[in-house]
């Protein structure tokens, strides 16, 4: 009861996921579900402001900005922030607005990105470059969670929306193609070639920068018509580039947003079947082992059960105690009769001497 | 339809939950055993409620390892955690399959020595810490933090066996399982 009383206590203590939740894509109920209402009902001082470019059109990629100030967090400085489309709860990410999540800050292209800040850091902007799909206006929201060093963790949403307005593309206007997906995530140590495909473009500046913000450029090769490639060097370490391309053809010159690509290790492989083999001998290993070691430190129950020696012994003890004598029979002067032996003679010497056998001494 | 992971959920509670209430009735029944807890009329309540639990717990985790499997994101083993809670579980439930054969089969004669209390408990709490650490890896997988990081466990270390070496094991597993089953019915068939 101690041990259950101090459990329960310690949870007044805790926090939902203090160690995240990892990038995904989640409506603002994942956020009510996993901090609850204690964490809604919070106040903070924060302050979430939406920015995007001036001018958006219709199948080319933009930039939303999330600036995020003064702040709190907990010791392990983790933040989660949203990018939404309505504040209904459900059925609220940019997807199902009829928009499409190209990259995010973090090297991915989901809706909820975590980032872990440095100690006093009340201050952070995060990009999401994204693409409509369809003509017509569409409001944001962004959504954060914090910690709190000396308050409770807070949970809440930007107060009134960012809204955009999709206008269809001029015409001739240089651009990605409408079904371009960026890659967002490279191996270490290999170099990453990308393949570019265009529309109403010429020519086409590749630049890419890593996190130390010197940008670098990439020669651009012609692969065929509005198609091109390009390499990015191989990354060392777990890092990420931002690359963009400049487009320039008959329309004005267009600059796409910076994309980010992340590189990670190679992803962890393992034989499948060797694993599962080695699962099962372990479960019957372990079975056989505790079985056969318990039958041997077990006494038999069936033994045990049907151990008839104190019985035996009672009896005998009984049949001594009823007999004429414990002694032994003397033996007679002429040796013992014909045909016994010594034992005989020590189980019936008195019947005997009685006479019970037909002998002289009765 | 609710997903693999809620049901991965539900079916991961009811095996921790049962599993603790196993390892606290095994841990309570070894003090009354030796004496150190002095109520020996709760023997026979702690000795169920173990076995009953352990029971339980051991119907559910086949659930909670097919719907694992299923709800782990990427494409089957990505990560040495998702492989070190395979075998930690599948050990777990071989100590609790052996620890309920041998109560079934030899009865209230495992609690007739001390040493035959000490290895039927011992397997017992064995199964429950094998199913705590699982779930305690399961946390370091889902939420990165769990309530043992504190022992530091290498979870990002995979002890995997050359392919003969597990033949080898899968084999005299199965034939000391086949050798005790027969010991302990050629004990019953005197009956």
């Amino acid at each position: 009861m101690f041990v259950l009383s101090l459990l329960l206590l310690c949870s007044i203590f805790g926090a939902a996921e203090p160690g995240g939740n990892g990038d995904s894509l989640q409506d603002l109920q994942c956020g009510g579900a996993c901090h609850g209402d204690a964490s809604i009902n919070e106040t903070s001082t924060t302050i979430l402001s939406l920015s995007t470019d001036e001018t958006i059109y219709v199948g080319i990629p933009t930039t939303i900005t999330l600036t995020v100030t003064n702040f709190e967090t907990s010791t392990s400085g983790l933040i989660g922030l949203f990018l939404l489309t309505d504040m209904t709860g459900h059925s609220d990410m940019p997807q199902d607005a009829g928009w499409e999540i190209l990259s995010d800050a973090n090297g991915g292209a989901m809706n909820y990105i975590e980032q872990t800040l440095g100690p006093g850091q009340n201050e952070t902007s995060i990009s999401w470059v994204v693409r409509a799909s369809s003509l017509g206006s569409t409001t944001f929201y962004a959504a954060i969670h914090h910690g709190g060093g000396y308050s409770s963790p807070y949970f809440g949403s930007t107060a009134s929306g960012h809204e955009v307005s999709v206008q269809p593309v001029p015409e001739n206007l240089p651009r990605l193609t409408a079904d371009f997906t960026p890659p967002t995530l490279r191996i270490i140590d290999t170099p990453t070639e990308l393949s570019i495909q265009t529309q109403f473009t010429e020519t086409i500046q590749f630049e890419w920068k890593s996190e130390d913000g010197l940008i670098m450029n990439s020669i651009v090769n012609s692969s065929g018509e509005n198609s091109w490639t390009t390499t990015i060097p191989a990354a060392l370490q777990s890092t990420t580039v931002h690359w963009r391309v400049i487009l320039e053809g008959e329309g004005p010159a267009q600059t796409t947003p910076w994309f980010i690509l992340a590189a990670e290790e190679s992803s962890w492989e393992i034989e499948e079947s060797t694993v599962y083999l080695q699962a099962f001998a372990l479960l019957f290993m372990a079975a056989g082992i505790v079985i056969l070691l318990q039958t041997r430190l077990t006494s038999s129950p069936s033994f045990a059960k049907y151990d008839e020696t104190s019985v035996v012994d009672e009896a005998l003890g009984a049949y001594q105690n009823t007999s004429p004598g414990t002694t032994l029979a003397p033996i007679p002067e002429g040796g013992l009769p014909n045909g016994w032996s010594e034992e005989q003679w020590e189980l019936h010497g008195h019947d005997y001497l009685a006479g019970k056998y037909g002998g002289d001494q009765a | 339809m609710n997903s693999s992971e809620t049901f991965h959920v539900v079916a991961t509670e009811l095996v921790v939950g049962a599993f603790s209430v196993a390892g606290l009735s095994f841990t309570l029944l070894l003090l009354v055993h030796f004496g150190i807890l002095k109520q020996p009329s709760w023997i026979s309540m702690f000795d169920h409620v173990a076995h009953f639990t352990l029971t339980f717990g051991l119907a559910a985790t086949p659930f909670a390892i097919l719907s694992g499997l299923s709800s782990a994101p990427g494409e089957g083993l990505n990560s040495p955690i998702l492989v070190n809670k395979i075998f930690l579980s599948m050990t777990g439930f071989g100590f609790a399959v052996g620890c309920l054969i041998v109560r079934w089969r030899l009865g209230n004669n495992v609690w007739d020595s001390k040493k035959s209390t000490s290895f039927h408990v011992a397997s017992g709490l064995a199964a429950c810490g094998l199913m705590l650490l699982t779930a305690s890896a399961g946390g370091t997988f889902s939420r990165g933090e769990s309530l043992l990081d504190m022992f530091h466990l290498p979870y990002e270390h995979v002890l995997l066996f050359p392919i003969l070496v597990s033949l080898i094991s899968l084999f005299l597993g199965l034939a000391i399982l086949v050798l005790s089953w027969k010991r302990m019915n050629a004990i019953s068939s005197i009956h």
